[in-house]
């Protein structure tokens, strides 16, 4: 602690140099923040996905399933919770401004209870003819709690011969990084109904829960052999393996992606760094040489270059992590609204991360002007005739 | 005319001397090279799939999909507004007299990529009578065309490249049993990645009732107006129709951009650790040239001439990264295949994209640099002196 003014003046001796090397780190970090909270987030999301749910699909974009696949399944021993839905889609005002809904039955909000709030799902519960949504979605549209949402969908012509659905708004949650592009959920029960007759009783989707996750991946194939040569095959995935990593960037390998810019822009300026500690140890050899002959020892020499580095690096690191944290939350504002990712969310694990790596980037960046230090000869640099 | 030569004395003078300054200036080559490296090398793969995206199928054709569809999975024509569709005005006519429409059946066909174990999806997609002649760049390259009416596929070249069991005489599975891959082909466009099956027993194996969408060449350019009327006022039908390129680019659109404002925010963050990268390394340089440019205040120069080349020292170390940055972006990258989702395309670095690298590079040099250039161009003769 002593020697913390020694380290200070140090800094001080050349406070633009100090700030502009913060700054770049901060830059850095800002960059390794964004990465690696990215592939952090990609990772949660998997872990989070309940091992116990799992997603039965037209296999081939069949939207239509009849819900006696939905009542088959329920029978299925070892199955213990069964909801369906089906999906609205079209637009709102103009047909650019894309739209949609999800039409959830009633046991729905109690499986993905991830996905809105308890207070979202009970509100279009307790009225079919609402519609609860993300605020995203709400802020995309303008809507706020009790306006009318109108959505126009070509596709599903109701009985009156209408294809315009009006919902109230009854319910608004926050957005979470399952749902990157935010969503909005009506009730299966009034879809169904407003359907023609020849078309009521089709759904497209059936999420269902198991009583035992370690059989998850075996009742999905037996799902799928159950309907395989049906007028309706079916593609049944675990949560777990349809959120796994790799599956959700297009099959790219995300970790190597995100750690190799990350890592990319640290190497940046570690060349900076260890720049500017070379040239500041240079500048001072008359002080070190002073210091040496006190009594300093190297050990403590070198420690005492290398807090100096740590400083601005540690500093950078954790300013990094915080604009990194300020940028994601805008995320969602810019994202396409039908190509998104989870806004990276800064865990505690990105910003231990990062000072780890913000102490290997001084104590690197130190070690050769530690070299330097150490095989100085201190009555040359002294006389000057170094 | 002086200034000019001051210009270039002062700049020739700075540069003899940066050798001195060697491990200095490196860090704004290697920051450059940095920033243009990374940025060509995320930028290749968004404009390899944004090109091969627009440039998908024939620019002389235009599609069908149903009303307010952005995928074309969600699109569903029935059979009766098919027969309706194939017939419309404004379509070319094969040398028979018949249309040149044809309607496809498309689907994703959960298989496992090639790379890694993860789930892909294939898109499996079905010709009519007219598919081939509606792709003028499809041509067999091993096997054989399937026969219509049987259980036979075509897989383009590319497929094995992104899935896995996708080559000449793999078995695909669908619910009528085992599809046999019997030819390999090739167009030269996303295509090649896909599965292709005859349109009507691909629709029954799959249990489509409707098609998924309907492409015809035009008679010619302007024919487009007089189809797409005779189509969109048709009371039997709702459906949109758009030229094939229009609809390329609106359903690439977000991807696109989500890609763009990614490697753009990337690059910019990058810019600017480098962009301080370069401020401190031309305040050193000035600092330890503070000598040399006093004794040439001395001598009568002028601050705007020994401004100008800090300003050119700094452009040309970042010109120098940049193109290093670049030039290996270029040879890791360009014209290789890559692959994402159920696209396979060819990575680009173009020179258009280099030249905007570069830039980059020279913006960077120019704002790190102008800070200390003008503090350079403000010493007095005492001032640089006494800096030392």
């Amino acid at each position: 602690m002593k020697y913390l003014p020694l380290v200070w003046a140090a800094l001080r001796r050349k406070p633009i140099r100090t700030l502009v090397t913060f700054l770049s780190v901060t830059a850095a970090f800002t960059l390794f923040g964004l990465m690696i909270g990215l592939n952090d987030t990609f990772h949660k999301l998997q872990e989070r996905a309940p091992a116990n749910r799992i997603w039965t699909v037209g296999r081939f974009g069949d939207r239509a399933l009849p819900i006696a696949v939905a009542h088959r399944i329920a029978r299925i021993p070892g199955i213990k919770r069964v909801s369906v839905m089906s999906y609205l889609q079209g637009y709102v005002g103009d047909p650019k401004n894309i739209a949609g809904a999800l039409m959830a039955d009633d046991v729905y909000g109690d499986i993905f209870t991830d996905q809105l709030t308890p207070e979202g799902w009970e509100s279009i519960r307790r009225d079919h003819t609402s519609v609860t949504m993300s605020r995203q979605q709400a802020e995309h549209f303008h809507l706020k709690v009790g306006d009318t949402y109108t959505l126009i969908a070509p596709q599903s012509v109701k009985a009156d011969g209408s294809n315009v659905w009006t919902f109230k708004v009854g319910h608004i949650s926050e957005d979470v990084p399952q749902v990157p592009n935010g969503m909005i959920a009506g009730s299966y029960d009034y879809y169904d109904r407003s359907m023609p007759l020849a078309q009521q009783g089709t759904i497209a989707e059936v999420d269902f829960i198991v009583a035992d996750p370690a059989k998850a991946a075996a009742l999905s194939q037996q799902i799928d052999r159950l309907f395989a040569n049906s007028a309706h095959p079916t593609h049944t995935t675990p949560e777990k393996a349809l959120f796994a990593v790799n599956n959700f960037f297009g099959g790219m390998d995300v970790g190597a992606l995100t750690h190799g810019i990350a890592i990319i822009g640290l190497l940046m300026i570690l060349f900076l760094i260890g720049n500017v500690i070379a040239q500041s140890v240079r500048e001072r050899r008359a002080e070190f040489a002073a210091l040496k002959t006190i009594g300093f020892s190297d050990a403590k020499l070198i420690a005492l270059v290398a807090i100096e580095a740590a400083l601005p690096c540690i500093a950078g690191a954790v300013c990094g992590v915080l604009i990194a944290a300020a940028l994601s939350d805008q995320l969602p504002k810019v994202m396409p609204r039908t190509f998104g990712i989870p806004p990276p969310v800064m865990s505690p694990a990105v910003y231990m991360s990062a000072l780890v790596s913000a102490c290997l980037l001084a104590l690197v960046s130190t070690a050769l002007p530690a070299l330097r230090l150490r095989r100085q000869d201190i009555a040359a640099v002294l006389s000057g005739r170094a | 005319m002086t200034m000019l030569r001051q210009i270039v004395i002062v700049s020739l003078l700075g540069l003899r001397t940066l050798r001195r300054r060697l491990w200095q200036s490196l860090v704004i080559v290697v920051g450059m090279a940095c920033v243009t490296g990374v940025l060509l090398s995320m930028l290749s793969m968004a404009e390899g799939m944004h090109q091969a995206a627009l440039n998908y199928g024939d620019p002389r054709a235009a599609i069908v999909v149903s009303r307010a569809t952005i995928f074309e999975n969600q699109s569903a024509i029935p059979r009766d507004q098919a027969r309706i569709i194939l017939n419309a005005p404004g379509i070319a006519r094969a040398s028979d007299g018949s249309p040149l429409s044809d309607t496809s059946a498309m689907t994703f066909l959960p298989v496992e990529m090639s790379r890694n174990d993860a789930q892909g999806f294939i898109i499996l997609r079905s010709f009519g009578k007219e598919g081939q002649a509606l792709r003028p760049t499809f041509h067999m390259v091993a096997g054989r065309m399937f026969r219509p009416g049987t259980h036979e596929l075509i897989a383009g070249v590319k497929a094995p490249f992104q899935f896995k069991g996708m080559a000449l005489g793999d078995k695909v599975i669908l619910p009528d049993g085992e599809w046999p891959i019997v030819g390999t082909f090739a167009t030269g466009d996303l295509l090649d990645a896909q599965l292709v099956g005859d349109t009507e027993t691909v629709m029954q194996s799959i249990r489509h009732k409707a098609y998924t969408t309907i492409t015809a060449r035009l008679a010619s350019p302007s024919a487009f107006a007089a189809f797409r009327t005779a189509l969109t006022t048709n009371p039997l039908l709702a459906v949109d129709v758009m030229r094939l390129p229009d609809w390329n680019a609106m359903t690439s659109a977000d991807t696109s951009a989500f890609f763009h404002l990614a490697i753009y925010g990337i690059g910019v963050i990058l810019a600017i650790g480098a962009l301080f990268g370069c401020f401190n390394t031309m305040y050193a340089a000035v600092e330890s040239r503070s000598n040399e440019i006093a004794t040439l205040r001395a001598l009568g120069y002028g601050g705007f001439a020994i401004a100008v080349s800090i300003l050119l020292e700094a452009a040309i170390l970042s010109v120098a990264g940049g193109l290093i940055g670049a030039s290996i972006a270029w040879t890791l990258f360009d014209g290789v295949q890559s692959g994402f989702g159920s696209d396979v395309f060819t990575l680009i670095v173009s020179p258009a994209m280099i030249a905007t690298a570069i830039l980059w590079a020279i913006a960077v040099a120019l704002l790190g640099g102008i800070l200390p250039s003008i503090q350079a161009a403000r010493w007095t003769v005492s001032d640089a002196l006494r800096a030392r």
